[in-house]
């Protein structure tokens, strides 16, 4: 069995006034000229299973201009049990979200029924961005692994927040009054987000070497992608270890008046054939190390969950030649749920459900 | 913007904690509808409780008099004390009916983000309380959320040279919530179950 997304109505949504998608099993193409509203339906999939999007941080420019708010519905296929979801994205103010036509309290019940991936050219940034597209990658990783840790990240980012707020605020005599008691906060969450993303980089890294490595030609013509947590802060007891960084940087953190040790300073190390993918990969190869990044998620969420998630691609052909493409189409052939958004037919994958879309609107299968 | 009363009545009702901008519109919109002895009726309640409420002078509680319930009640022992956030919390811990002593209350809990120091909270008090009474316990019953933890750190690092046991609730509260939103069991449970800090 795999969880997937059985169909999904989008009314108001982005450049849809109203679409309704039923989806296969297997692999669906949807297709169109750039523009036409193909990737909206695969984020109002993604949105469906996670109440969120996959590409902002806002839902305002979710609700299609004009409109007062967008509406999803959808049914949800996981471990055997179907759920109807129901969600009200509103420009601003809070959501509305039911299932099976009742409210839902918190959030991540929802979340957790069907954990979709979604792969799109913005991950490029994972691979050549900032380290804090990294770390954004591995607390997301953790939250689809496992939804009851989101609470450690949350409570981290409100630690660090506090403790920057009273180094910042503090007058300059002595030492910030009680600087140890959020040191202890800090370091009692820190240790947890750590550990936490520490796990989720461990089971990722060998299933996205195996997807790179299927992707640059196999054994042959070998191109390896490692990826390593390197964690601010590393030891046996986490936490004892973390109070003595503190310990050891509380001079420094006076005079910058900020937190220097933590998990807001991890990295994960991508490289590519031995070299940091940062600075020496190309760009047809930073893109394939991002989509197996991706692609190593969902293989970690199906180890996790004994069934594979949803894969939602978006363009995920345009960087690689044909040989590449087929490639990447043939190692995800048994894979579940697959939907992916491609320009024109010439890359539509062998044996795909295609879904033409133009202007906001499916125009037949 | 408004004219005149309409918007000192929004710009008071927006300065309460918890009413951001659009609830102060909206109740202050309420408000002028309503008949005029309704609304005399909660301007008077207003008043009358910023008059008549007292905090215990001991123990900081909201209290009718000089003393409170607890502080005036010779059974119980003096040598514990519960040290809550704020008054409702009090009454929270009293439901669960585990705590035998009397109780602190801070005041609220350290938040730089919010601008609450030590400072701000009635700590000295509580320190005053434990050395003067010889108290034997201290339970901290702040929130079990980020912000009730590190009070309980902080407070526990200025008891500690007192000679005091000091125990925090045991966790298997709702984390991240209030005390006031555990039900009487849970909480009870948590103030049997308390640690050493
Ligand atoms: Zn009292």
């Amino acid at each position: 069995m795999a969880a997937r997304v059985t169909w999904v109505e989008a009314r108001d949504f982005r450049n849809h006034p109203g679409t309704r998608l039923d989806l296969g099993e297997g692999l669906t193409a949807v297709v169109g000229p750039n523009g036409e509203g193909k990737t909206n339906l695969l984020e109002a999939i993604f949105y469906l299973c996670a109440l969120e999007s996959p590409r902002v941080a806002s839902d305002e420019p979710l609700v299609r201009r004009g409109a007062a708010a967008a509406y999803l519905r959808g049914e949800l296929e996981a471990s055997g049990a179907t759920a109807l979801v129901e969600v009200e994205i509103r420009p601003s103010g809070a959501n509305r979200v039911q299932v099976n036509r009742s409210p839902v309290r918190r959030r991540r019940d929802v979340r957790r029924i069907v954990r979709a991936v979604f792969a799109g050219p913005d991950d490029l940034e994972i691979v050549a961005g900032e380290p804090g597209a990294r770390r954004r990658f591995l607390d997301e990783a953790v939250r689809i692994l496992w939804p009851a840790r989101e609470g450690v990240i949350t409570a981290y980012d409100r630690a660090l927040r506090q403790r920057n707020r009273l180094l910042k605020d503090w007058d300059g005599w002595g030492t910030p009054r009680g600087l140890e008691a959020w040191d202890g906060e800090l370091a009692a969450h820190g240790a947890a987000l750590t550990a936490a993303r520490s796990e989720a980089a461990g089971r990722i890294a060998i299933p996205a070497a195996r997807a790179f490595e299927a992707l640059s030609g196999g054994p042959s013509e070998p191109l390896t992608l490692t990826v390593e947590y390197r964690p601010s802060v590393s030891g046996d007891s986490l936490e004892a270890a973390f109070l003595a960084r503190l310990d050891e940087r509380r001079g420094d953190e006076l005079v910058r008046r900020t937190t220097l040790v933590g998990p807001h300073r991890d990295d994960l190390a991508l490289a590519v054939a031995g070299l940091s993918a940062r600075g020496f990969a190309s760009h047809g190869e930073a893109s394939g190390a991002a989509l197996c990044l991706r692609l190593g998620l969902a293989s970690a969420v199906r180890e996790e969950l004994g069934e594979p998630p949803p894969i939602l691609l978006d363009d995920p052909f345009s960087g690689l030649d044909p040989a590449r493409r087929r490639r990447v189409a043939e190692s995800l052939g048994s894979w579940g749920q697959l939907v992916i958004a491609v320009p024109d037919e010439a890359q539509v994958p062998e044996g795909a459900e295609v879904v033409r879309v133009r202007g906001g609107a499916v125009v037949g299968g | 913007m408004f004219e005149g009363p309409i918007q000192d009545l929004i710009d008071e009702l927006s300065r309460l904690p918890g009413i951001g901008p659009k609830s102060a519109q909206r109740l202050a919109f309420h408000l002028v509808k309503v008949p005029a002895d309704e609304a005399r009726r909660l301007a008077g309640a207003i008043v009358a409780a910023k008059e008549k409420v007292r905090f215990c002078r001991e123990c900081f509680a909201v209290s009718e008099g000089d003393l409170c319930r607890v502080c005036r009640d010779p059974g119980r022992d003096p040598s514990v004390i519960c040290v809550v956030e704020e008054s409702k919390d009090q009454a929270a811990v009293e439901k669960a009916g585990v705590v035998k002593g009397r109780y602190h209350v801070l005041g609220g809990a350290i938040s730089p983000l919010e601008g609450i120091g030590p400072d701000d909270l009635r700590v000295q008090e509580l320190l005053d309380r434990v050395a003067r009474d010889g108290v034997a316990e201290v339970i901290l019953a702040t929130n079990p959320n980020l912000e009730g933890n590190a009070t309980a750190m902080y407070v526990a690092g200025l008891l500690k040279p007192l000679r005091v046991r000091v125990t925090r609730l045991a966790s298997g509260l709702p984390v991240g919530g209030d005390l006031e939103y555990a039900d009487e069991v849970t909480l009870g449970q948590a103030l049997e179950g308390r640690r050493e800090m």
